[in-house]
């Protein structure tokens, strides 16, 4: 293709050639624009104990979310998320709520370390089971959620107990006593797998438990700090904890193997949990600190995409499996929702799985038809695909108002709008181009009061700069000595001139101690060169 | 003897038919470009003065579009028939008078009750019997020349102070020429041509009028005039009675007196003298363009206005090609573009050399410098650019944009490139720039360091320094040989030498060569008018006004200073490797002098009005090209003489005299030895051709010390290529059709299954194929390749 040989337009600017090239301003990046465009609301929770749990029922159409607050399970359902009758557990603190891989049973341990299994269809009608084997708080429990398992259910608490239930019979298949030496707060089932699971405690080790052998854990790791979370990512491979402000990402298949760890939080990162994006189905690991953030980290890419602020400290986050809805409870009571604006019906509808997929799944792509609009105009947001051979639009050459106006030969006016840019650079660069023009001085003779205000404050500011002082102390005398009647007419101008004068002054005292030095310099020098 | 640097822009160039090919009118030939490459394909010579008008027969209409005959004009009073296919002349008419404009309208005349095509040429001459220097004499002549004939038919159809360019209407019914405040418009029957039947029609303005144009269809003409205004008559000639028309009726707008029109209109947007009107060939839009550089494109009916801007300089001329799908313009700093028409998009350039810049001011010299390894000419241009120019293959090479800034028609020049200077070998440039100064203020001198780019007469730009020697003027740059210094010298009373240093660490990390000065010298605070590096490096000289000194360039200490010259010295150079320096003083005084550095004394000298002289790089000889004051001749005219001297005798070698010497140039250059290895051989030494650029930059290069005058050929001829012959009609739209073949007779005799099987699987017609899932397991196993199972 001939490319136009004409010449391209100069816009008036001083030394091009010299000046740094600058970069693209940042833009918003996809993913940043995914997550704002959540709308955040906030769910009604009568009380202002601290909300430690939250989690999504992971096999119901609607989202349903069950959080703990004080002494009850409070469960919310559809979208927007409407409360349902609480489940009131004890009269003390309940941690924990855990639905079964169905979705059709939820477990909650108390300060007490009692475990007690409900039915989610019916919340009110009591506990199921009670499961009892904690001394302590059960902060630790887990359904598994690989291989539809229903049966069993995984149980730690402050009492550094580690327990591996068979809810039926209400009896524990093995139980660890002093599985950790400290606190266990955090714990997760592997997505791979029913008999695997984690559990992360206070003493900073994060231990791998099988459930096959039992007693003693396959592997066991240092997170380095308190651990305060623990979670598998989707294949099971990998594993995220969360500890002091770190978020760390290790490989379990091989050997806890430390993959990558992430500083981003300042304060001590409280939750981990799974987000999936609506729009590409790629899942985020999101990671709520008591700072107020929300961090959304690919660990595709091993990289922060994007935080959320948040009023308060946050304590726990939760995000439906259709990733329509992001819940963060704080630690005075509230919990902040944040829902997806633009959730289509067929997306609500869809049945969706708890389990996340590894490998992300590509946006389905609906027939259109002629009796659509977008059948007309599709195709036109298309991407380029490697190899194809691509036809740039020409660029839009933006061209500055003074540029416009040099062009139209209207000289004043471009002047002018150059010193109410109030940049120096482009000004003196017009002035240059006046000078060129030879239009430099009938400018100044024609400009009024207003404008000849605006020319002086910028000679006081910039005359004295060493990079423009030739031209404009030139054009600061060629001014007063055109101008003098109108300045003395006005007192306005009258003050830009007092300004002119006193940095005049203290630039030729500038001058004089330089001088001095020089003064000084010159014989040692000579001295030095002899 | 190569000559070359010939104005393409001196008559308006034409299209081929088939618009493929460009005549372009350069000196004494025509040269044919073709307009799809933009490369020079063929050129035609005969003429023995200027080519003034060159005009493409339209072609019968049964050989449509392969007709390739053309006729040209020139300034010996011949017109010329040529095949510009196969450059051939064909038949030269005799006018006898020098032609200063053509035009051949399609004309058919009665001859036997039958029509005949005749071509008949309306031609412009200029009387050269009358004297040139009454302004009051009607030198100019409007002639017709029956071409087949070859003799003059009727009479004169007017006279005119100076021959006027003839404008044609395309059906060939009107020609015009502007004159003074007047068109001059003569209907001609285009059907049973009579001289005496040609009407003459007059419209008057109160300006004078420059350019005219006719309506492709209708009867409209429009003037263009010195002030920038269009005016545009509508309907005239349609008055039965010539002098009769409406000279009651008023309601005629804007038609003076007793004008043969109804309505005359006046476009106004140029600000000066409109240099071409055109109409495109559907009669909705007029294109006029001028001084400003900008191709307006009028909407007649709305008025409308669309532009082309930034061609860079001032137009001169328009041309359409007969689709209309390519036009040309030409442009007065010696480049026509092609422009594709609708969007007005430059799709090719054909560039001559550049043209010196017009100045008033006698004082400003134009400045040439040669790459003399290269055989380049680097020439600063009107829009801040250095053209570089292959002298040997006369074409351009490239442009570097030295100052950014979009041109402008402006009367006084206010920013030029004042110097250009190129090191030996051609790896560095150097550019200083001048802004004036309005009224004191905002002056700028600007010292612009270049390095050589991958390609020849390619830069980048290395270093700029403002105001190098503070605010004064810069004199001279000159290169050291075999090391990166290079020294300015000032009228301030300074000179600096420059270095490059290699160790300036940009950010990146990537060491950055920049410029910067080692030392600065003065002596006794004098002008610095002159500055040479001898041959090997190892002494600079400095002419402080009328003193020699030398210098050594290291450690930028004076080592001898050489007695006085008559006048200031403009020019120092050291001859060859000798230790003769050359030095000429173009003041009140001139002088040629040449000195002897080792003993510091004045060897000889000349008292010689010298307008430029080089000196070879290897012997120690040097040119010099002085100025004939000869009483007659206007200055820009002046006739001039080479000089070639050797450095040990005061007798010149050998003398060549030169025309339109004022301004221009000189400079030895090396032969290319590819041309003539032989010639290389036998001489046994380096071979340097001597180059004189004119003042109209138009060049020759020769031999000084050989007389035999065809020893070096021009080697253009290798550029001229055959390129394919155009799409035509469905093709150039669509693109070639694949070629049908005719159907296969399907034979009646059994079918065989052979080898290749989907060669006759799939032929019949559908009905009576097996279904294709049948198919399709056969052709799939006859794609197989089948190989013999070897189990060893």
């Amino acid at each position: 293709m001939a490319a136009d040989t004409s010449k391209p337009l100069f816009p008036a600017a001083p030394h091009t050639s010299l000046l740094p090239s600058h970069g693209n301003p940042n833009r918003v990046s996809p993913e940043a624009s995914y997550w704002r465009n959540f709308r955040s609301s906030e769910l009604v929770t009568a009380s202002n104990y601290p909300v430690t749990h939250l989690t999504f029922s992971p096999a119901h159409a609607k989202p349903t979310l069950a959080a703990v607050s004080f002494a009850a399970v409070q469960l919310f359902t559809g979208d927007p998320l409407a409360p349902r009758p609480k489940i009131s557990v004890t009269k003390d603190f309940v941690f924990s709520p855990s639905f079964r891989s169905d979705g059709a049973l939820l477990a909650a341990g108390d300060i007490k370390g009692v475990v007690r299994v409900f039915r989610v269809d019916k919340p009110t009608s009591g506990p199921l089971r009670t499961l009892r084997a904690h001394s302590a708080e059960t902060r630790v429990v887990r359904y598994p959620v690989a291989g539809g398992d229903k049966i069993h259910l995984i149980t730690a608490g402050d009492d550094a107990l580690l327990a591996y239930w068979d809810v039926p019979s209400e009896t524990p298949v093995f139980t660890v006593p002093a599985a950790h030496r400290d606190y266990i707060r955090a714990g997760a089932p592997s997505p791979a797998d029913h008999n695997l699971f984690v559990t992360g405690s206070y003493d900073h080790s994060v231990k791998l438990w099988d459930a096959r052998t039992g007693k003693a854990p396959s592997l066991s790791f240092s997170h380095g700090a308190p651990v305060e979370s623990a979670l598998f990512l989707p294949s099971g491979g990998l594993l995220a904890t969360a500890g002091g402000n770190m978020v760390k990402i290790w490989d379990v298949i091989g050997g806890g193997r430390l993959v990558h760890s992430v500083e981003s939080h300042v304060k001590t990162v409280m939750a981990l949990a799974l987000g999936k994006m609506g729009t590409t189905g790629e899942t985020r690991l999101l990671s709520a600190g008591s700072d107020g953030y929300v961090k959304s980290f690919d660990y595709g890419e091993l990289k922060i995409t994007h935080s959320m602020r948040y009023p308060k400290q946050l304590l726990s986050v939760a995000c439906s499996p259709c990733g329509t809805v992001l819940v963060a409870g704080s630690s005075k009571g509230d919990i902040f929702v944040r829902r997806r604006k633009k959730a289509t019906e067929e997306e609500d509808e869809k049945v969706v799985s708890g389990v996340f997929d590894w490998t992300s799944p590509k946006p389905e792509k609906q027939a259109l038809k002629p009796s659509y609009y977008r059948y007309f105009s599709r195709g036109q947001n298309e991407k380029p695909k490697q190899g194809d051979f691509v036809i740039e639009r020409p660029k839009k050459v933006k061209i500055a108002e003074h540029d416009k106006l040099l062009r139209k030969f209207r000289h004043k006016e471009a002047l002018v709008s150059a010193l109410a840019k109030n940049n120096p650079r482009s000004v003196v660069a017009v002035m240059e181009e006046l000078v060129a023009r030879r239009k430099l001085v009938r400018c100044i003779g024609n400009l009024d009061v207003d404008e000849l205000g605006f020319l002086l404050e910028f000679l006081h500011r910039n005359a004295t700069l060493p990079r423009y002082a030739r031209l404009l102390l030139g054009v600061a005398n060629k001014v007063l000595e055109m101008r003098a009647e109108d300045i003395r007419s006005d007192g306005k101008l009258r003050g830009y001139i007092r300004n002119l004068k006193r940095m005049v002054v203290e630039e030729i005292q500038i001058q004089h101690t330089l001088q001095g030095i020089q003064g000084m310099v010159s014989p040692m020098l000579a001295l030095a060169s002899r | 003897m190569i000559t070359g640097g010939q104005s393409y822009v001196s008559a308006p160039p034409a299209f081929s038919a088939d618009g493929r090919l460009l005549l372009v009118c350069s000196g004494r030939s025509v040269s044919v470009f073709s307009t799809s490459t933009g490369m020079l394909v063929s050129e035609l010579e005969g003429h023995e003065g200027d080519v003034t008008a060159v005009v493409v027969v339209p072609p019968p209409a049964s050989v449509a579009k392969l007709a390739t005959y053309c006729w040209t004009a020139g300034l010996d009073g011949a017109l010329i028939y040529w095949d510009f296919a196969a450059a051939e002349l064909v038949r030269k008419v005799h006018v006898g008078l020098p032609v200063h404009s053509m035009v051949i309208p399609n004309i058919t005349r009665t001859v036997k009750s039958t029509e005949v095509h005749t071509p008949l040429a309306f031609v412009s001459v200029e009387d050269t019997s009358k004297a040139a220097d009454n302004k009051k004499a009607l030198r100019g002549q409007v002639r017709i020349y029956d071409l087949t004939k070859g003799r003059q038919v009727g009479c004169l159809l007017a006279k005119t102070r100076k021959p006027e360019k003839i404008v044609a209407s395309v059906s060939g019914e009107f020609l015009g020429i502007a004159n003074k405040r007047q068109l001059y418009i003569w209907s001609v029957p285009t059907e049973g041509f009579k001289p005496e039947k040609i009407r003459k029609i007059k419209l008057s303005h109160t300006k004078n009028l420059t350019t005219l144009a006719f309506h492709p269809s209708e009867r409209i003409v429009a003037g263009g005039d010195s002030t920038g205004r269009i005016l545009v008559w509508r309907a005239f000639g349609k008055a039965k009675f010539s002098g009769t028309a409406g000279a009651a009726d008023d309601d005629r707008d804007g038609v003076r007196g007793q004008d043969d029109a109804d309505t005359c209109t006046t476009l106004h947007w140029h600000s000066s003298e409109v240099k071409f009107l055109k109409f495109a060939s559907d009669g909705a839009y007029l294109f006029s363009g001028g001084m400003e550089g900008v191709i307006v494109v009028w909407h007649l009916d709305s008025g409308k206005r669309r532009y082309k801007p930034r061609l860079g300089s001032p137009l001169m001329f328009f041309v359409d090609s007969p689709d209309s799908s390519i036009s040309c313009v030409s442009c007065t700093s010696n480049q026509v573009h092609l422009l594709k028409m609708p969007n007005m998009e430059v799709l090719k350039t054909i560039s001559g050399i550049k043209l010196p810049i017009a100045s008033p001011d006698l004082s400003r010299r134009d400045v040439c410098e040669f790459d003399c390894t290269n055989g380049l000419v680097a020439i600063p241009t009107e829009d801040y650019c250095i053209q570089f120019y292959s002298l040997f293959e006369n074409t351009e090479v490239s442009e570097v944009q030295v100052c950014e800034r979009n041109f402008q028609p402006v009367d006084d020049i206010t920013m030029s490139i004042s110097l250009v200077s190129l090191s030996i070998g051609g790896d560095f440039m150097c550019t200083v720039d001048v802004k004036l100064p309005e009224e004191e203020l905002g002056g700028l001198i600007t010292l612009k360091f270049w390095n050589h780019g991958s390609r020849a007469g390619q830069f980048h730009l290395s270093t700029i320094i403002y105001e190098p020697h503070s605010d004064a003027g810069i004199s001279a740059v000159a290169f050291r040989p075999g090391k990166n210094m290079a020294v300015s010298s000032s009228f301030g009373g300074n000179f600096k030498v420059w270095v490059q240093s290699s160790s300036l660490q940009s950010s990146e990390g990537k060491s950055q060569s920049g410029w910067r000065c080692q030392s600065v010298g003065s002596y006794k605070k004098k002008p610095m008018t002159a500055a040479a590096f001898s041959g090997d490096g190892s002494v600079l000289a400095v002419a402080a006004e009328s003193v020699i000194t030398l210098w050594d360039p290291d450690n930028n200490a004076l080592v001898g200073v050489i007695a006085e010259a008559l006048s200031p010295i403009t020019k120092l150079s050291f001859i060859g490797t000798s230790t003769y320096l050359m030095s000429l003083s173009q003041s009140s005084k001139p002088q040629v002098a040449v000195w002897n550095a080792s003993n510091l004394s004045m060897q000889w000298s000349y008292t010689l009005s010298a307008e430029a002289a080089c000196c070879s790089s290897s012997k120690s000889e040097f040119a010099v090209l002085s100025l004939l004051s000869c009483p007659g001749g206007t200055p820009a005219e002046q006739d001039g003489v080479i000089l070639l001297f050797d450095a040990e005798n005061s007798s010149p070698v050998s003398s060549f005299s030169v025309k339109k010497a004022k301004g221009g140039s000189i400079a030895f250059v090396k032969d290319d030895s590819s041309m003539d290895a032989d010639t290389n051989a036998t001489r046994g030494e380096e071979a340097s051709l001597l180059v004189y650029v004119n003042g109209s930059h138009e060049y020759v290069i020769f031999d000084p010390r050989n007389n035999e005058v065809s020893q070096i050929s021009k080697h253009t001829q290798k550029n001229i290529q055959a390129d394919e012959p155009a799409r035509i009609g469905y093709a150039s739209i669509y693109g070639e059709l694949p070629k049908l073949e005719p159907k296969k007779e399907v034979s009646d005799i059994p079918f065989i299954p052979s080898e290749r099987p989907w060669e006759t699987i799939f032929t019949g017609s559908s009905h009576v194929l097996p279904p294709l899932t049948k198919l399709c397991s056969a052709f799939l196993a006859s794609l197989l390749e089948k190989r013999p199972v070897s189990n060893e």
